[in-house]
């Protein structure tokens, strides 16, 4: 038996030697010119911009918004909309390994050494990256509650009512610890012969023993659960889902590789818009504002 | 006497020529003779040990600038760069909390080209992480990671975690407000990974929070620790690119 990775080296076609050229010349001076272009640019780059250095770290003073390097932006965000192990450390990993794990999930050789190569490529890629984009642009607004701001000014602006503000009835729809705080958890309770179920929806019993650093696995808070935990972790997983059935309707998906590129370009997507919005657009308070509002305070 | 009468004379270029690449010294650095024929062409990739990295010959397809925008070369490129300047800023730099802000003034306002010797290795800090993440997409788009490559996906995914290390590390020591609330931030999110997050978190700073310890374990690691480690992963993963045959190409 031989394994498919060996049998695949040894099935390579013989090399034709008038489609090769000499390393040396034609790839080093590629090279050469590639790494001197990068080292005059960067020269100049630094010969024009500092490098940033602020006061000397102080303990007691902390800047307001206070942040991560700009490449863990994307993860500080997430923090803004989940349980924090989900947001720093599960999800991370996770996508990590599922990262590793392409090549092991979509074997077939068909495709490789050429751009986008399969039929439906580039749709698959403009389509995940731009509809993953426009989702996680749209989330975050919504989760920032700009989509109440903006409908009050609306209102107000084209005076239909002055006084308008969000209905109370709506508030389970301001962002997503609406879910928690705008549903009347404590009148959801029911009886059943004459037990009361779930009289308290912030405390469910589950009793499970050993668990006094999570609290919540012993005394379930399920509103809390639901929109930190819950709805997160099922749009993580049924949109990338949702992405699939909708590309396989269109008739774009024939193979696992097209599968791949649908969802790592929506991940390419979702990864630019958070480090971009984490990096540029989150003030004091994480409160979503337009870069040029951003200012930092020490407190 | 007749003899030497009838030789050819030499021009004044091919005197110059044999005086620096057919001398003895020359030529016991570099074997072959000037790389103008495909002998010595072959042959100047194969005998030095630094381009030896590449195969003689490689397909057509494989050197056009559209193939690969040179993003792994130029990752690579980076990582030498920074080596260089990362060794020439350890000379005005003392990992402690009491001197480390001093030095990085010292260094922008009295070291000659300091203040340069900084912003190159920030910028290529950060143009390295863009590079590798660009080359990813590169290798992922031209399906590049397909049998028999997936091991060095692997290996390359392992690389780009590094890379981030490396720079996460790297950002504390200049020990400014910047740096010290920015790792802060990174490491309390480390804290809250379930089951191992506090130990993790107390193993990172050798502490409860940013200090002199974290500060050591952050220089260590940058300057040695992860250095060494990234660098035997990228001598598997630029292995690897030979052992598997070199860049895809379509069946």
């Amino acid at each position: 038996m031989v394994s498919r990775a060996a049998a695949a080296v040894r099935t390579r076609p013989r090399r034709e030697r008038e489609q090769e050229v000499l390393v040396w010349p034609d790839l080093v001076f590629i090279e050469f010119i590639s790494a001197l272009i990068f080292s005059i640019a960067l020269m100049v780059l630094s010969a024009m911009v500092n490098a940033p250095l602020l006061n000397r770290a102080d303990p007691d003073t902390t800047p307001n918004p206070s942040k991560a390097p700009w490449y863990f932006l994307n993860l500080q965000e997430l923090l803004l909309h989940m349980e924090p192990a989900w947001a720093g450390v599960i999800v991370p990993t996770i996508a990590l390994v599922l990262l590793a794990a392409i090549p092991y999930w979509d074997r077939d050789q068909e495709g490789q050494g050429v751009w986008f190569g399969t039929k439906f490529a580039g749709r698959l890629a403009i389509f995940g990256f731009t509809a993953a984009t426009l989702i996680t642009s749209l989330l975050i607004i919504w989760d920032g509650s700009l989509h109440v701001v903006w409908t009050e000014n609306i209102i107000r602006g084209l005076g239909l009512n002055s006084d308008f503000s969000w209905p109370g009835g709506l508030d389970w729809f301001r962002n997503l610890r609406g879910f928690d705080t705008g549903i009347p958890w404590d009148s959801l309770g029911f009886t059943i012969g004459g037990f009361t179920m779930f009289a308290d929806w912030r405390a469910i019993p589950l009793g499970i023993p050993g668990t006094t650093t999570d609290p919540w696995l012993l005394n379930l808070n399920f509103p809390s659960f639901l929109s930190q935990q819950i709805i997160p972790v099922a749009t993580m997983v049924g949109l990338p889902v949702l992405f699939v059935l909708f590309c396989k309707a269109l008739g774009w998906i024939h193979t696992r590789r097209d599968i791949a590129l649908l969802i790592f370009s929506a991940f390419i997507g979702v990864y630019l818009t958070t480090t971009i919005v984490g990096t540029a657009f989150r003030g004091q308070g994480q409160d979503l504002k337009p870069p040029w509002d951003i200012v930092v305070l020490e407190e | 006497m007749a003899n030497l009468e009838r030789a050819p004379r030499k021009s004044f270029n091919d005197l110059i020529y044999d005086l620096i690449f057919k001398n003895y010294v020359w030529q016991s650095i570099f074997r072959t003779g000037y790389p103008n024929t495909p002998r010595n062409q072959m042959l100047a990739v194969a005998t030095n040990v630094f381009l030896h990295l590449h195969p003689t010959r490689i397909h057509r397809t494989h050197v056009k600038i559209t193939h690969t925008y040179c993003l792994g070369g130029l990752s690579f490129f980076m990582f030498l760069g920074l080596t260089v300047t990362g060794v020439l800023l350890m000379f005005y730099y003392v990992p402690s909390v009491e001197r480390a802000y001093q030095d990085i003034q010292a260094l922008e306002a009295n070291v000659r080209f300091g203040q340069l010797l900084r912003n190159m290795h920030r910028w290529m800090a950060h143009a390295m992480i863009i590079l590798v993440l660009l080359h990813m997409m590169r290798v992922f788009y031209t399906g590049a990671y397909k049998p028999p490559r997936e091991f060095n996906w692997v290996v390359g995914v392992v690389l780009f975690i590094l890379t981030l290390l490396l720079s996460f590390t790297g950002y504390l020591l200049p020990w400014d407000q910047l740096a010290f609330w920015a790792i802060t931030v990174g490491t309390t999110m480390v804290g809250s990974a379930p089951v191992l997050g506090d130990e993790s978190k107390f193993l990172l700073l050798g502490g409860f929070s940013v200090g002199s310890n974290a500060l050591i374990r952050f220089y260590t690691l940058h300057v040695i620790g992860l250095p060494l480690v990234i660098s035997i992963f990228l001598a598997v993963h630029f292995w690897r690119v030979r052992r598997d045959g070199g860049l895809a190409r379509p069946l």
